[in-house]
């Protein structure tokens, strides 16, 4: 059984093509199901426990990075596998999980090849690809052995999945969401757009990787959760090894 | 020494922005750029770069160091130290290599041959099995033990 969970920003009149051309493809390929069309009064956790309870098994988003990085945080607390048909604007994730377009998406669907990856926790709320964390006087507690301090002005990320910044890093060594670890990246901020794609820029920014950490401030510092859901410090953030069960493509970077 | 192999576990890179204090344990390879203060171990290597600075007890399987370390190194394998590399403490490998111009201050103990040639003979001579002489000597005090 298939849950289809449609964006709310998708509900514009340019989309109506695209999600009919879409819809017909599931029902060809014999995986059509439920539709529901997200908004903002409709309580996401409550629609997902009541369809979960009635038989859902795969929960399919239709739309961007955000609406699929909110629906993470849920399906991580069931035991449900997750997939994503990428519409519209800002779909990094997508190009991650190796879907291309939302045809290509239907495809991977039917073929369902599913892969169990680690999520992020942080406090209570799961995430899927990073957590950012802008200036601010801070002090990293990992593994409650060793404490980071930033000694200047950074951008702290802390990724499970590559970073679009981090291009000539070698996906392979890192921000892996199949390896059990999490990264913490420390980029200063005065290193300059000009030497972004510098090798020798890399060696100013620092990576541990860890299962564990805190984080603590003087001030209360926001840390932002996957583009959308701000948390203040103090925070704790550890590694959930293979919780999400995820559909993928073959072309997908991990 | 740090060529990448099929694998080979990921690298933590400590950057120059940022300080690093505790027991720095890593099952991969590392690369200092900063400044470290507590211990560093590591299973594999570690490389300390020339403006790194690193007031910790180290502990590696293999080591490139150009930077300054204040604190005891002990390497399994291979130890490097640059022109540039200034050691303030005790150093323990098994092959070691040091650079014209690299600064070491304290002791150093090299590869994994304990002994001298001279001091290796003086034990073969004194493991020789000995003259019969002494045996005897043994069997006289023994008897004169139990007389006792």
């Amino acid at each position: 059984m298939y849950l289809y969970l449609y964006d709310y920003s998708l509900n514009n009149q340019k989309y109506n093509r695209l999600l009919a051309k879409i819809e017909t493809r599931l029902t060809d390929l014999g995986i059509g199901g439920k539709i529901f069309r997200l908004s903002p009064l409709r309580n996401i956790e409550e629609l997902l426990n009541d369809e979960i309870k009635g038989g859902i098994k795969t929960i399919i988003v239709v739309g961007n990075d955000k609406s699929f990085s909110q629906i993470v945080n849920f399906a991580a607390k069931f035991n449900v596998t997750l997939g994503l048909i990428p519409v519209g604007d800002d779909n990094k994730i997508a190009k991650t999980l190796g879907i291309r377009s939302p045809e290509d998406a239907c495809n991977i669907i039917a073929a369902r090849i599913i892969e169990k990856i680690d999520l992020g926790k942080i406090n209570n709320t799961y995430f899927l690809s990073n957590i950012t964390i802008n200036g601010g006087d801070l002090t990293i507690e990992c593994e409650n052995k060793y404490k980071i301090t930033p000694e200047q002005q950074n951008e702290i990320s802390i990724c499970n999945f590559k970073p679009l910044f981090a291009t000539e890093m070698n996906q392979t060594d890192y921000f892996n969401p199949k390896d059990g670890t999490l990264e913490i990246l420390v980029r200063p901020l005065n290193a300059g757009f000009s030497h972004f794609f510098k090798k020798a820029s890399q060696l100013k920014n620092s990576i541990f990787p860890f299962k564990k950490l805190s984080i603590y401030s003087k001030d209360s510092i926001s840390i932002i959760t996957d583009g959308q859901k701000v948390i203040k410090t103090p925070v704790k953030i550890e590694i959930v090894p293979d919780k999400l069960k995820l559909i993928v493509g073959k072309d997908r970077l991990f | 020494m740090f060529k990448k192999e099929e694998g080979d576990s990921i690298e933590t890179v400590i950057g120059p922005s940022v300080r690093v204090e505790g027991n720095f344990v890593a099952n991969g390879d590392v690369v200092v750029e900063g400044i470290v203060s507590g211990s560093i171990k590591t299973e594999k290597n570690l490389r300390i770069g020339p403006n790194a600075k690193v007031f910790a007890k180290i502990s590696a399987a293999n080591a490139l160091i150009a930077g300054e370390v204040q604190g005891n190194i002990r390497v399994k394998e291979s130890l490097e130290l640059t022109n540039s590399a200034k050691i303030f403490g005790d150093v323990k490998t098994n092959v070691l290599s040091v650079a014209s111009g690299a600064i070491l201050h304290g002791k150093c103990s090299a590869g994994s041959d304990k002994k001298s040639k001279f001091e290796k003979l003086d034990e073969v001579q004194n493991s020789k099995p000995k003259t019969s002489a002494p045996v005897k000597n043994a069997k006289a005090q023994g008897l004169a033990e139990k007389v006792k």
